[in-house]
């Protein structure tokens, strides 16, 4: 009877949560690329206040990687070195154009549409080199396990490869409207999803055939239900409430992960067998449930915060207080 | 000529976090201004405050995106550019105290989005202010918790290091040990007071220049209520300074002796040595130094203190770290001095934040505290080379020498050059983005972000 590694379970629902929130950020930046001026109001009031708290959920990730799996950093680093080094410099592109945009007041060359869309397009970058290495990870595209080395010839080379990223694309591209609301694009949503998890599907099937299996059901499903709903006026305001497409998201994610247990790279690497061991999986397990705990409670007072922004007036100016003294020194 | 990947790998990561700690103080000194002015709005209802605090909201959005993404950088170089040393710390207890440290990251995360997209929805004088008080406990532990890592790195304890450095196995692991090593404790306390301090210097020059910069009387009346603020603050901070670094040479002679001897470029052990200002070792004759008799006794407490010569010259730490050491300790003494005169003129109602040339004398002490952190720094890393984890691991034995990454690190060290100096004049500006009577106001039916 096999038992569940549960340093797996925790460390891949960490990445499906990450991921999921990234994902919407993708969206949201596709939107903004595309129609700027139509997408801004739908997709700005979402992605201005989530960007930071996605960027936590990827150092969270990035921890309980460097926890779960301590003989794959080695690895890690020799296989997707220079990927990881291009992910970061994005990173930075990423966090640095929104920042500047939330309060930018110049109107010039440089002004608040131009750096949004920056970070659309450096979000999108981050989401095809993520993709790039999950399927890598998958499939071992381009990877050399003995030599410990990663060809990008060697993975564009695998005809699954573009596949996975299309579908991936195709299918961000076809739930954007639904998670943001866009009416405009109602109808397309269904059959654009649809295609997308076709390609998926071919994807995997080029991989490995033993991957298009019946587990691959259940995140097809969960993918082509939301658009499926979105085209109801009665259920598309469901499915398109954010926390309810999230919820969503991270468990379509999370039931890809028969994709990479009990063994990634395309039976490469079984996970079991370079998990943590010994008084570190206690004290994993400890630090996740109470970590849990606290992050459950931090999200409840956010969504609080959201709550109460949608029925609570803002706070009116005070009244003008008595200024103090101005004298320049006491 | 090459550079081996070793030293690239090194140079890399060094340039990355001196820069990021550039960014990280200022955060520190930010939130810890927003959480005083916020508590101060409220008790007093003073508009100014209430300017102040929207107007130092601002930068601190900035400085945390950028120093989200410079976090980041960091935590994944330590995998790409050190994977022997990430993978030890992932099979002993310092991992979890990175794991630790996400949940000190996402309070403060979570409570900054809150506070600056939702706090206006939140009624009540101080209900403002208690949204400040988990961003300043969040930052603070984010800065405790990586300083334990350093304190590992130095001192490192958890498991079995015999069996380690006979056979490369890990064994006798003790997940919590590394929360607590010898050296924790005295680190945490020195950094506790020194980072703080130099983020609210940063503010404090700031004020100082912008208040004689301003012809406007309510900008100016902002700009020195903030900057009694920082000179306040700086002064408690400094004095803290002073004592816990009084307090690390104590913890250093016990369990760092050769960093310690290389600071004090102590050739021969022994009691009551004299201080050795500045000069180098020729042979094994110290010249040049300017030396003060007993003064390392004092500071010591007069115990018998370590010499390089009882240590392999191959094991010695390069001895800049001495004129490093040196110069930190000169530029700390005369901020102090600066500090206290300042205060002392306030005290005596003689009108420091009148005086030009004090203004001028603030900013120049902004950059000469800045400078001081980063020679601590810098000291504390170089002192412990070769080693990257003190006599368990060199840092040839952790890094990667993946050359694919030259290039890309690079690029890296070309953003950074760019975007720190970049993100300070921005910040700069968006602090005074509208116009004094409208920070006046209070706040707007939105927030101050462009959406």
């Amino acid at each position: 009877m096999s038992t569940i590694n549960w340093l797996f379970e925790i460390n891949f629902a960490v990445f499906s949560i990450f991921l999921a929130l990234f994902l919407t950020e993708l969206m949201g930046g596709v939107l903004l690329l595309l129609a700027y001026d139509r997408a801004k109001p739908k997709v700005l009031p979402y992605i201005v206040p989530i960007w930071e708290v996605t960027g936590t959920f990827a150092a969270f990730w990035v921890v309980t990687s460097d926890f779960a799996y301590p003989n794959m950093l080695i690895p890690v680093a020799s296989l997707f070195g220079g990927l990881i080094v291009v992910f970061l410099i994005l990173i930075v592109a990423r966090n640095a154009s929104i920042s500047f945009a939330e309060l930018i007041t110049k109107r010039g060359w440089v002004d608040e549409r131009k750096l949004y869309q920056a970070y659309g397009l450096a979000t999108l970058l981050i989401g095809v080199v993520v993709l790039v290495a999950l399927s890598a990870i998958v499939s071992g595209a381009g990877v050399d396990l003995s030599n410990l080395s990663f060809s990008l010839g060697g993975w564009i080379g695998n005809a699954g490869s573009a596949l996975y990223v299309l579908g991936a694309v195709v299918i961000a591209v076809g739930l954007a409207p639904v998670f943001y609301a866009f009416e405009p694009l109602r109808r397309l949503t269904l059959p654009v999803t649809a295609v997308g998890v076709l390609i998926e599907a071919g994807a995997l099937y080029l991989y490995a055939s033993s991957f298009l299996s019946a587990s691959f059901l259940i995140p097809a499903v969960l993918t082509l239900l939301p658009a499926l709903l979105f085209q109801s006026p009665r259920t598309a305001p469901i499915v398109s409430h954010k926390l309810v497409f999230a919820v969503v998201a991270v468990a379509i994610i999370f039931s890809l992960s028969y994709l990479v247990y009990p063994t990634a790279f395309n039976g490469g690497i079984t996970v079991d067998s370079v998990t943590t061991s010994g008084p570190m999986v206690g004290a994993f397990y400890i630090l996740s449930i109470a970590g849990a705990v606290f992050i459950g409670l931090l999200m409840a007072l956010y969504l609080t915060a959201v709550q109460r922004s949608m029925r609570t007036p803002a706070s009116p100016s005070p009244s003008p207080a008595p200024a103090a003294p101005t004298s320049p020194n006491p | 000529m090459s550079i081996p990947m070793v030293d690239f790998d090194r140079f890399l990561f060094a340039f990355t976090i001196g820069s990021h700690i550039l960014l990280v103080s200022l955060s520190i000194g930010l939130a810890i201004m927003i959480c005083a002015v916020e508590f101060l709005s409220a008790r007093s209802k003073d508009k100014y405050y209430g300017a102040l605090a929207r107007r130092l909201v601002r930068p601190f959005v900035v400085s945390f995106g950028i120093g989200t993404a410079s976090g980041i950088v960091m935590a994944v170089e330590l995998v790409n550019l050190f994977p022997g040393f990430m993978t030890l710390v992932s099979k002993t207890g310092v991992i979890s105290i990175f794991y630790v440290e996400i949940f000190a990251f996402f309070l403060e995360t979570v409570f900054l989005v809150v506070y600056v997209y939702y706090g206006r929805f939140f009624h009540g004088r101080y209900t403002r202010w208690l949204l400040t008080l988990p961003i300043v406990i969040g930052t603070l532990l984010s800065a405790v918790l990586i300083v334990m890592v350093n304190a590992w790195m130095n001192t490192p304890n958890g498991f079995d290091i015999s069996t380690y450095l006979a056979t490369g196995a890990v064994t006798g692991v003790d997940p919590w040990a590394p929360f607590l090593t010898p050296s924790t404790g005295y680190e945490v306390f020195h950094v506790l007071a020194t980072v703080p301090l130099t983020g609210i210097m940063m503010i404090g020059g700031f004020f100082a220049y912008r208040y004689h910069k301003s012809s406007h009387p309510d900008e100016r009346t902002l700009f020195l209520k903030g900057l009694r603020i920082t000179v306040a603050l700086s002064l408690v901070l400094v004095v803290l300074s002073v004592l816990s670094g009084i307090l690390q040479i104590e913890n250093l002679y016990q369990y760092q002796p050769l960093k310690y001897a290389a600071m004090e470029l102590n050739v021969n052990p022994g009691t009551n040595l004299p201080e050795n200002l500045f000069g180098w070792l020729n042979g094994t004759t110290v010249v040049g130094a300017i030396q003060i008799p007993g003064l390392q006794g004092i500071l010591s407490n007069h115990a018998n203190v370590p010499g390089l010569s009882q240590y392999p010259s191959s094991d010695w730490p390069p001895l800049i770290i001495h004129d490093t050491f040196d110069t930190m300790v000169v530029l700390g003494v005369l901020l102090g001095l600066f500090l206290f005169g300042y205060a002392g003129l306030w005290v005596l109602k003689r009108r420091p934040f009148d005086r030009r040339f004090l203004a001028w004398g603030f900013v120049v002490f902004t950059v000469v505290t800045t400078l001081v952190m980063e020679l601590g720094w810098m000291t504390d890393e170089l002192g412990r080379q070769p080693w990257i984890v003190y006599n368990v691991m060199t840092v040839s034995q952790a890094a990667s020498n993946n050359s694919d990454l030259f290039y890309p690190g690079l690029v890296i060290i070309a953003a950074y050059i760019f975007l720190v100096p970049f993100t300070f004049w921005f910040m700069a500006r968006v602090f005074r983005s509208k116009a004094i009577e409208v920070d006046l106001a209070g706040p707007s039916e939105g927030t101050d972000v462009n959406y």
